[in-house]
């Protein structure tokens, strides 16, 4: 509950981002007063305005800091983003550490007319880390499709990529690889499974019971399916809600015009297999060892 | 006229440029509110500090426009984020003109006042429930319905759901 509340899921909308546009238009402000207190310094309580905003700007990035590390926790250990977020949150606690010393440097002196040259010089700093943090940030979102759609969905989506191989004795020669998804047996319902099965990434989702597999990526702009969200045998993409049939892998619903890859899932022994089929003609040499 | 829009919608920067400038005067004019309430303890310096923050805010909103306008002309005008985006400009020329009077309003009075009069506190409180609104719905763009996101990514994706096996769209 309070994650689903940290991660802005009531509101359709992820609670960091939108409380980051504080210490980000701060800082700023902040910046802009010791400049403008050099330029004029006739203006009186440019200093301690100065002080002020910073104040605040810290305020704001420590509240902005909890939806965030919530965020962090809540993106799949192999995604290509991890790294970047992983930078982000470094970069942000360095910038709040800097504007912290900021602060206390400069508390004893805002009764001068300029902002000395050491405060200055972290504020500089600060704003640079700041800028390239706040980059990053945003390339999570826009270009890693962080938390977007992620209200959509009621369940919890995958921590990591299941890496999957045929058990030995397996027919190296046959089209198809039948591999057992023991980790499917602990499903709940609408819960999915991320797989990644000679070279092939599958989504495993079970459905009223029943286990179906299709490909992870969306065909429009390749979102995650394995963090979308369902309804009846619909799978709804997080980030442009293009849906597919998940039975048949038919689109159901635009922007996506293609339909996905679907794999077959059954009991065989008792164990839930998926049967996938080689994910390319290969070289004779391979087949042959 | 092409460098132009390609400019406005970050394509330079790999990043929608919208969405960082407004990072301002969402920022500003909140504060300001905050500010003129803190002018209760804290006098003329939170009456300057929040003045300042107003103009900031006003100086960057303008910036915000036409990066905005671009972004908002690429989505199709049938989709359900075409009417967001709509209210979203409307609440967001509203919202700037309120804290365009509100700085005229207290322009003259600013350097000497230790407190803010009724009337601009009154539209600093209008003007932000009003612009909190507006930003949820630029906020709803991008989260809910995926406005630019996977735009400037779609060749890096398109890679990875190539090697992952994936039936993908013809180029």
């Amino acid at each position: 509950m309070l994650k689903d509340f940290l991660e802005g899921k009531p509101l359709r909308h992820p609670l960091h981002p939108f409380l980051v546009h504080f210490p980000i238009g701060l800082f700023i402000l902040s910046l802009l007063l010791d400049l403008a207190s050099l330029g004029f310094p006739s203006v009186p309580n440019l200093v301690r305005d100065a002080f002020y905003a910073m104040l605040l700007g810290i305020i704001t990035a420590l509240i902005a800091a909890v939806p965030g590390l919530v965020d962090y926790t809540d993106i799949r250990s192999d995604h290509p983003g991890k790294r970047t977020a992983t930078t982000h949150l470094t970069l942000n606690l360095v910038v709040v550490g800097l504007y912290g010393i900021n602060l206390g440097v400069r508390s004893s002196t805002l009764d001068q007319l300029k902002t000395p040259v050491a405060p200055l010089v972290l504020s500089l700093v600060g704003i640079a880390l700041l800028s390239v943090s706040g980059y990053l940030g945003g390339r999570l979102v826009y270009d890693e499709g962080i938390s977007v759609g992620r209200h959509k969905r009621r369940t919890p989506t995958p921590e990591d990529t299941l890496h999957l191989a045929a058990e030995l004795g397996e027919d190296k020669r046959a089209d198809t690889i039948v591999v057992p998804v023991p980790e499917a047996e602990s499903l709940g319902e609408k819960e999915t499974l991320r797989v990644q099965i000679d070279g092939q990434v599958i989504a495993i989702a079970k459905l009223d019971g029943n286990f179906y597999a299709f490909q992870e990526f969306c065909t429009h702009r390749f979102g995650p399916l394995s963090e979308g969200s369902f309804q009846d045998f619909n799978v709804q993409c997080p980030w442009h809600s293009s849906c597919f049939d998940v039975r048949t892998g038919k689109v159901t619903q635009g922007p996506a015009k293609v339909d996905l890859k679907t794999f077959k899932m059954e009991r065989r022994d008792g164990k839930i297999c998926i049967d996938v089929p080689r994910a390319k003609s290969r070289d004779p040499h391979d087949q042959e060892t | 006229m092409k460098w132009l829009l390609n400019f406005l919608k970050g394509k330079w920067l790999k990043h929608p440029l919208h969405p960082i400038i407004v990072h301002v005067p969402m920022a500003m004019w909140p504060c300001a509110l905050i500010f003129d309430l803190l002018s209760r303890w804290n006098g003329n310096v939170m009456v300057r500090l929040s003045f300042y923050a107003i103009i900031f805010g006003l100086v960057a909103s303008l910036l915000a426009v036409p990066s905005g306008l671009v972004d908002w002309s690429g989505v199709k005008k049938e989709k359900p984020a075409w009417k967001i985006g709509l209210y979203h400009m409307i609440l967001n020329l509203v919202v700037a003109l309120l804290f365009a009077i509100n700085l005229g309003l207290r322009i003259h009075t600013f350097r000497e006042a230790i407190i803010v009069a009724g009337a601009p506190l009154a539209l600093s409180i209008i003007g932000t429930v009003l612009l909190i609104g507006s930003a949820y719905l630029g906020g709803l763009m991008v989260y809910d319905y995926g406005i630019s996101v996977g735009r400037m990514s779609k060749k890096k994706w398109r890679g990875i759901a190539k090697a992952g096996g994936a039936n993908l769209p013809a180029e």
